[in-house]
């Protein structure tokens, strides 16, 4: 019988059938924003030629939460758990950049133990965000077992994190002049062991993925984009250094402690999937020494300023001393008073450069915020770089680059 | 520059000592011109400079210094650094008066630290009361603390402790753990009151503010030191643990207590206002309002008529679009028979009197008005008049314009006991006498539209519910003839709505074309006919209120500048004007 087939089929196609061009007709394709692969909650209208992409056209605004409108209505301190939800895999990160920024208004200089444990806590968030995304993309590809090694090391990196701030997703761990909280006993010693543990399965998927014939073939050349086109689009982080351009901001512009810390910034040179992907395997290795190095420089000390007019006063100044009564009653009730005027700080997140405006007029809460989200612009280049290319490559490119729906649309 | 003078004078002159330098000649003639932190300032002669400070934009602290009291500069909180002080020395900013080309600094470190310093000795003593205390969220301690101290509390042995509750007065608590001594209130009772009923007695750390003994302080100018006191050190036995002030929203409103109007923030949360603070008007009532003006909110509050009723003596009540149509039935009728008469109530806005005379014009063909409104009170020299009635001139200006000669109350009692009356329809149920409102009441068809209870709301054939100065925005005209502004502070309450707008309705039932959706309509539409008489008052003379700058409330809590509370609760539009489309129609 299968001989019959095979007999049919030879009879049925002419010599040159393999050769001949394919009828093919535009079709329109609408992608998300509930597909599971437009994870962000983003809508892709794809118009297909075949099997190409001819163009494409973008629909955000699923997650949409009036984030910069919300901040407004509330003191400068209650800002942050809003800022926990713009790049909600490392929250941490918008707390620090968030806080940065008030505190360039405030011209507030923060203890250093401070300075290293947002150093410490960010860089954990950025290899939770990494991990994610290799896990994702992994994952997209087919290989659900590097999904599952990606997020036992991030659930590793989040108990440490549970222990520190009291919460996996969002953190909220940063204040306006310091940190919320400072390590508990044995931290440091732990978290060291769960580097050691991530590392670990950094190398089991590294060795999964990095040869792997399939990876390659859908990873390199796919997706790519020119270092100047990459420019243009603003694009910063993992993306714009996957292009060749070595911007970081922790040493274009290093802020908090990232002066006194030895840490490569590696550099692609095809700015295509697999450069990306090859990025965020090396700045996981570069964040476990960052941490490490940090846990060896810091020294027992203050963890907030202390100042009545930022932060709330010890429980026993504000049930004991009128000083304390007042300066408790007035930050609560009315926030903290920003001195008027307008500072724009900008950080290095896991997507790359964070910027945080804010506009005082010296009251107790924010006259404006904005916010340069790192996602939005590598969202806004996908069009470009998959323009004719296929539709199976628009997979791994939206996984590379690591589009947060929450910080894309605030 | 007298060293430049000296070769020219003359050789002959007998030797003595140069005389001191006299001020230099004014650069600006007729004001004085000097420095504030580099900030050139140009102010009449005479001008303190806490004043002088505040016409270029910088704000002096102070506690003790009230421009419309006597100085006193005992709070040391305004120190400033003055080019020509004697030795040096720190000068009081609220009695030193501004001099020609005299530099004073108010941002040194000196200064800062004599800021701080002031408010460290006035928190040495001072409680742990916030959370208990009704100042706190306008107290100037807590401003003051944040904006220049800020420290922690060095104090290692108990505080001084006093007498928490010294009732001063029927209206006036004293804390004296919380107070300052600044003697605000001392001075206001003695200049302003003209009736000294306070004093400081005993000498330094014992010192404390008193009555003269076996006296009350029981003037009926007293609420004003709640007002002024900048600490919570007195307090209101009226407003006293009823309501923190971080809830409350403020409206600009007029008392509605006598004639004067004197201009008032109204404080309110929700459907209830909580308070008066005095609102500051040079020409009517400076910065201060009487106590029986302060305590005459409660009738926005209390016995009020929220449901429209039908029936003598009946207490059913009914739709207020169905006792509306039975009120223009029956005033039909009654008008065609021409026994109907209009009572108007001077206690009503401008508007609300002005379109019910347009439609007891133009749908009942009324030819003139009876005057109703509260009977005549007590009169002093200072801001209470006789007349307790807050819109009697714009009631007369209505009348005036509609050729509407008014006729007293007690003329409606005799004719209604003549028959020549058989209705009654009374905008406004305040009567200035019980027994001539006794004789009223047993007119066949009365249709009242009251906001509180009372004989003639007792005894209406159908009663309308309508709503006091809170609940709508509008105008009176004081016995000046001043016209004056109020703003909605929230929605009518229950079924309630204005006169003006009942009176519309009543205008549609009886066949009018509907035209107005606001009282600002009202105004537009009828106000043009007593223009001439209300001088250059506009209706957006009330300038709106903008969230974040513009007016603010001098004391009321404010979180960053915005008025408290929920003012969002009336809907007003771009201009500040209420939308009361929003309102839902029955």
């Amino acid at each position: 019988m299968a001989k019959d087939i095979e007999k049919t089929v030879t009879q049925a196609a002419p010599a040159n059938a393999l050769e001949a061009p394919f009828p093919t007709k535009r079709m329109l394709l609408n992608l998300g924003p509930s597909h599971p692969a437009m994870h962000g909650t983003v809508r892709a209208v794809v118009e297909l030629d075949g099997e190409n992409i001819r163009s494409m056209k973008l629909d955000i605004g699923f997650l949409h939460r009036g984030f910069e409108k919300s901040c407004e209505n509330v003191t400068w301190t209650q800002v942050f758990p809003y800022t926990d939800r713009l790049n909600y895999v490392s929250s941490i990160m918008n707390n620090v950049g968030y806080a940065l920024a008030v505190e360039k208004l405030c011209k507030l200089e923060i203890p250093e133990r401070a300075q290293y444990l947002r150093v410490i806590t960010s860089e954990l968030h950025r290899i939770c965000d990494h991990l994610t995304l290799v896990g994702a993309m992994g994952l997209e590809l087919g290989a659900m077992t590097i999904l599952i090694y990606t997020m036992e090391g991030r659930d590793l990196v989040w108990d440490r994190l549970t222990e520190i701030c009291g919460a996996r997703l969002t953190s909220n761990y940063a204040r306006i002049g310091g940190v919320a909280r400072d390590m508990p006993d044995g931290w440091r010693e732990k978290v060291e062991k769960t580097l050691d543990q991530v590392a670990e399965l950094r190398e089991e998927v590294g060795k999964l993925l990095n040869r792997n014939r399939i990876v390659i073939d859908r990873l390199q050349g796919t997706g790519a984009i020119s270092r100047e086109e990459a420019i243009d689009f603003g694009y910063t982080g993992p993306c714009l250094r996957a292009t060749g351009e070595p911007y970081d901001v922790r040493k274009a512009s290093p802020y908090l402690v990232y002066d006194r810390l030895d840490f490569d910034v590696p550099v692609g040179s095809r700015g295509d999937n697999f450069d990306r992907y090859l990025i965020r395997m090396e700045e996981l290795k570069q964040s476990d020494r960052i941490v490490r190095q940090c846990f060896e420089q810091m020294q027992p000390g203050e963890i907030v300023v202390e100042d009545y007019r930022y932060v709330l006063p010890p429980k026993p100044e504000v049930y004991g001393t009128i000083e304390g009564a007042m300066a408790h009653f007035k930050m609560v009730m009315e926030g903290i008073k920003v001195p008027p005027g307008e500072a724009y700080s900008y950080t290095e997140a896991a997507n790359g450069e964070l910027g945080f405006y804010l506009v005082s007029d010296g009251g107790g809460r924010p006259y404006k915020i904005g916010v340069r989200a790192p996602g939005w612009n590598m969202l806004m280049g996908l069009p470009r770089m998959l323009q004719g290319k296929l539709l199976a490559d628009l997979i791994p490119t939206f996984d590379t680059i690591n589009m947060i729906g929450g910080e894309v649309e605030q | 520059m007298a060293e430049e003078t000296k070769p020219t004078a003359p050789a002959a002159a007998a030797p003595k000592p140069a005389p001191p330098p006299g001020p230099p000649p004014p650069r600006n003639p007729g004001f004085v011109t000097f420095t504030i932190d580099g900030r050139e300032a140009v102010v009449k002669p005479g001008t303190n400079l806490v004043e002088a400070a505040r016409s270029v934009g910088i704000d002096i602290p102070f506690y003790c210094y009230h421009k419309r009291l006597s100085i006193a500069a005992n709070c040391r909180m305004c120190l400033v650094e003055m080019s020509n002080a004697p030795g040096g020395k720190l000068m009081p900013a609220c009695q030193m008066t501004a001099a020609e080309g005299v530099a004073v600094r108010t941002d040194t470190p000196r200064v800062k630290d004599q800021q701080r310093a002031t408010l460290e000795f006035l928190l040495l003593n001072h409680p742990v009361d916030c959370p208990i205390c009704d100042q706190s969220g306008e107290c100037k301690l807590q401003d003051y603390y944040m904006q220049f101290d800020h420290l922690r509390s060095r104090l290692e042995m108990p505080k001084v402790e006093m007498r928490k509750r010294v009732v001063l007065g029927p209206l006036v608590v004293l804390d004296e753990e919380r107070c300052i001594l600044c003697t605000r209130c001392v001075r206001f009772m003695r200049e302003i009151a003209g009736n000294p009923q306070l004093g400081v007695e005993r000498r330094g750390n014992h010192s404390y503010i008193s009555t003269f003994h076996g006296q009350e302080l029981d003037d009926p100018y007293s609420g004003n030191v709640v007002d002024l006191c900048p600490v919570g050190a007195l307090t209101s036995t009226d407003f006293r643990f009823r309501g923190r002030v971080w809830f409350l929203s403020s409206a600009r409103s007029v008392c509605t207590d006598c004639a004067r109007g004197c201009n008032v923030f109204l404080d309110y949360m929700r459907e209830t206002t909580f308070r008066y603070r005095p609102r500051e008007n040079d020409a009517v009532n400076q910065d201060w309002i009487c106590d029986q003006g302060r305590l005459s909110y409660k009738r926005f509050n209390e016995g009020r008529v929220l449901k429209a009723r039908l029936g003598r003596g009946s207490s059913r009540a009914v739709p207020r679009a169905e006792a509306v149509a039975e009120a223009a039935r029956v005033l039909r009728a009654r008008a065609a028979e021409g026994k109907l008469a209009l009572l108007l109530s001077p206690a009503a806005s401008l508007e609300d009197l002005l379109a019910a005379a347009a439609v007891g014009r133009d749908a009942l063909k009324v030819t003139e008005a009876y005057v109703g409104g509260r009977p005549d009170g007590r009169q002093d020299a200072f801001l209470k008049r006789a007349d307790e009635n807050p819109d009697r001139r714009g009631l007369e200006l209505v009348a005036s314009a509609f050729g509407f000669p008014l006729r007293p109350f007690a003329e409606l009692a005799r004719a209604v006991e003549a028959g020549t009356v058989q209705a009654v329809w009374a905008v406004g149920a305040e009567v200035p006498e019980a027994a001539a409102a006794a004789a009223v009441a047993r007119v066949p068809d009365l249709v009242v539209q009251a906001t509180n209870a009372g004989d003639l709301a007792a005894a209406a054939t159908v009663l309308l519910p309508a709503s006091p100065a809170p609940e709508s925005d509008g105008t009176f005209v004081n016995f000046e003839g001043r016209a004056q502004r109020f703003e909605m502070a929230y929605w009518p309450r229950g079924d309630s709505r204005p006169h003006w707008a009942l009176a519309g309705e009543l205008g549609r039932a009886l066949g009018l074309v509907a035209r107005w959706p606001t009282a600002r309509s009202v105004h537009e539409d009828l106000g043009r006919r007593v223009a001439d008489r209300l001088g250059d008052f506009r209706w957006d003379s009330l300038p709106a209120v903008d969230r974040r700058k513009g007016l603010v409330p001098p004391a009321a809590g404010t979180v960053d500048g915005r008025l408290p509370g929920h003012r969002e609760r009336v809907p007003l539009d771009g201009s500040g004007n209420v939308i009361w489309d929003r309102l839902s129609q029955p």
